[in-house]
């Protein structure tokens, strides 16, 4: 089965580190960005499953990104991560989008448990999806037959 | 109250007080007056008009009384003649008779063109004496019938008389009659005015010629007649003072052609009475009236004052309250942004917590049981880093709960049912700490239009409250606690009463116990944010909370909200 691979999106690099040591102890791949632009750019590059995106960031805000993210990449999982002041912003997030919002500050257990229902949540689509286009390839006799006369 | 506004309160108090009892005053004292003034005027005039008429009749009265005597004198002498009347005896059973029809006359006698007393019908002993140069003579002579003042004359006794002058042959004699001055005096003196009225008479001298019952005897001088005698022609009465200050107006009329003065005289006291009494019971009206207007006046001014002072109370109370709530609202403004950048710390407190706790066990190994007791330390002051930043995490979350309270949905509500679901929530609490609690139903429904969880969140702040109270006071095994909310509808008001007996609020802490980070349980029990909260979302639905208390006694906490 595929492994997990988590986007910290956040201004406070501190953070970003300490979780991703955390999540990589507890054998989860993770990545960070400081901000919206640098993590639409590992977006684009590497295979990303889930986006734990802060909504209050200076230059682009938290929204803005996640509505990048969800015209780019709409199969990313995106979990808001969101102080109290902020819960309108995260009823926006889940709007244009997004899985679900962690409060701040929050238990790095909660944090790796919603990341996995998210991550489950995208599984479940992608077989969805793979099998869906599986049987788009798998045609029917009479089809190929049909092709075949022309 | 400061002195300020005491000064203020006078100055109202005397503006009120002036326009309010000018106005009706002025008017009022004006007419008083001018009713007064016509009144007294009227009832002066008419009683000087009776005055008038009574004088006017004892004087006619008079003058019939002299008119009658000159007119039997001028019989006698017609129908006797002068022969006749010479003689004594003749003129003896003339005078007899004459006296029987008129006892006023005192004696009669005959004189002759030289003054010579011809004959005597009298008392005295007058005949043969000459009155050629007698002042009666000489004015008879000229003028054919006279009436004289009173003078001693001959006999030395005050008298008037009257007299006739008749012609014969180439000269003339005269029939003279002596008037009884007691009788003249008494005629004159029938005039009833009043108690203290009086008539009398006075010649052109101003000597008596009738005696004065209070006084003035005959020939003697009137002391007041100076003022009588002189008075213009249009005016028959003047006012005047006497010795012992008493007022008293003289009416008079000239009688006896022009000779006499009859006077009449009454003490002003008697004459006006009723004047005077009308003229009292005018001004006990009128100050009656007065003081009646100026009670209503101070009794309606010290209402509006104390109107004013309410008002302005209420004014001052409502100020506070703005006050306070523009200080929650800045206060919520600024801990909520302050609340919001604690957290981003606290998480990485939080992060870096748990990579502690992740790397412990590895420690742990790698020491092999040494350092175990060092180690032991680390990990239970890692697990009370963890339990401050929960601590704070909790802080700040009831920071921003304050802070937040637009996002409401509100709901008719009805608190009769609302109250004891809430209660019920906290009622295995209270079981387990001993404390009775308990709910009055309202009778009716009491709705109010709030948010459900906000209401939810004040009523279980207050009860929170007021069984920790109880709990400070009575502890938990006493079971002597008791925590009362009780549902009500005053006016537009629906009423939530949560009443305890626990430890109270001092007077000094009411004040404060509204203020976001008040409390007075001990550090780390309590956010202080709790009735701050509370009093928000009262603030926010229209309503208002009241506190009293007594300290160890009993405290009451009671949420106004508009009843819809």
């Amino acid at each position: 089965m595929e492994k997990m691979k988590i986007l910290l999106v956040d201004d406070e690099e501190r953070f970003l580190q300490t979780t991703k040591k955390l999540l990589e102890k507890k054998g989860i791949e993770a990545m960070t960005a400081t901000g919206g632009e640098a993590a639409l750019d590992i977006l684009d590059t590497s295979i990303v499953h889930v986006v734990i995106l802060d909504v209050k960031m200076p230059g682009m805000d938290g929204i803005e990104t996640l509505r990048l993210i969800k015209s780019r990449h709409p199969l990313v999982e995106v979990i808001m991560l969101t102080g109290h002041a902020t819960v309108e912003s995260a009823v926006d997030g889940l709007k244009s989008g997004a899985t679900d919002y962690v409060m701040k500050p929050c238990d790095i257990n909660a944090l790796i448990e919603k990341a996995t229902e998210a991550f489950e949540k995208r599984r479940i689509l992608e077989e969805k999806i793979n099998m869906a286009s599986a049987r788009t390839f798998m045609k029917s006799p009479r089809k190929i037959l049909e092709e075949g006369e022309k | 109250m400061t002195g300020n506004d005491t000064q203020r309160y006078k100055k109202i108090r005397i503006k009120i007080l002036l326009s309010m009892l000018l106005v009706p005053l002025l008017p009022y004292i004006f007419g008083s007056a001018v009713g007064f003034v016509l009144g007294s005027r009227h009832i002066q005039s008419s009683t000087l008009a009776s005055m008038n008429r009574i004088v006017g009749d004892h004087s006619r009265m008079v003058e019939s009384f002299l008119a009658e005597r000159l007119a039997d004198l001028e019989f006698v002498a017609d129908h006797f003649g002068f022969e006749a009347l010479s003689d004594s005896a003749n003129l003896s059973t003339v005078f007899e008779n004459l006296q029987k029809h008129s006892p006023a006359f005192v004696d009669m006698g005959v004189f002759n063109r030289t003054g010579l007393h011809v004959a005597y019908q009298g008392p005295y002993e007058l005949a043969g004496k000459n009155y050629a140069d007698a002042p009666w003579f000489l004015e008879a002579k000229n003028k054919g019938v006279f009436i004289s003042d009173i003078f001693l004359g001959v006999r030395n006794v005050p008298h008037f008389v009257i007299a006739v002058t008749r012609p014969l042959d180439d000269g003339f004699w005269i029939l003279r009659a002596t008037i009884d001055t007691q009788m003249f005096t008494k005629v004159v003196e029938q005039m009833r005015l009043g108690k203290t009225g009086e008539a009398y008479i006075i010649n052109k001298g101003g000597v008596f010629q009738t005696q004065r019952r209070s006084g003035g005897e005959l020939l003697e001088t009137d002391p007041d007649a100076e003022d009588l005698l002189f008075a213009p022609a249009d005016k028959n009465w003047v006012i005047r003072k006497d010795k012992q200050d008493d007022r008293y107006i003289y009416l008079f009329t000239w009688i006896n052609n022009d000779q006499w003065l009859l006077v009449a005289r009454q003490a002003m006291d008697d004459a006006f009475a009723t004047l005077y009494r009308a003229r009292n019971l005018v001004l006990l009206i009128a100050l009656l009236g007065g003081g009646l207007i100026t009670a209503s006046t101070f009794y309606t001014t010290n209402r509006i004052i104390n109107r004013i002072k309410e008002s302005d109370q209420e004014q001052k109370r409502l100020n506070q309250q703005l006050v306070m709530a523009g200080r929650l609202a800045e206060i919520g403004e600024m801990s909520s942004g302050f609340a919001h950048e604690i957290n981003n710390p606290l998480q990485i407190i939080r992060a870096e917590t748990a990579l502690m706790d992740s790397v412990v066990p590895g420690i742990k190994k790698a020491c092999e049981g040494r350092a175990e007791e060092d180690m032991a330390d680390l990990c239970d002051s890692l697990a009370q880093v963890q339990v401050q930043v929960d601590r704070c995490a909790q802080i700040t979350s009831s920071i921003l709960k304050f802070a937040r309270q637009r996002d409401a949905v509100p709901e008719v509500i009805d608190l009769g049912g609302f109250v004891p679901e809430v209660l019920a929530m906290v009622s295995k609490k209270a079981e387990v700490e001993g404390i009775v609690l308990e709910s009055s139903e309202p009778g009716l429904p009491v709705c109010v239009e709030a948010d459900a969880s906000q209401l939810q969140q004040v009523l279980l702040n207050l009860v929170n409250n007021a069984i920790h109270a109880v709990i400070t006071r009575h502890g938990t095994s006493s079971r002597q606690g008791r925590v009362m909310v009780a549902v009500s509808r005053s006016g537009s008001e629906a009423l939530v009463k949560v009443t305890d007996n626990g430890s109270g609020i001092s007077q000094e802490n009411l004040e404060k116990i509204f203020t976001p980070f008040f409390s007075t349980k001990p550090v780390g029990q309590g956010t202080g944010l709790g009735l701050s909260i509370c009093y928000g979302i009262v603030e926010s639905l229209g309503g208002h909370i009241e506190v009293e208390s007594q300290i160890n006694k009993q405290t009451t906490v009671t949420v106004h909200l508009p009843a819809s």
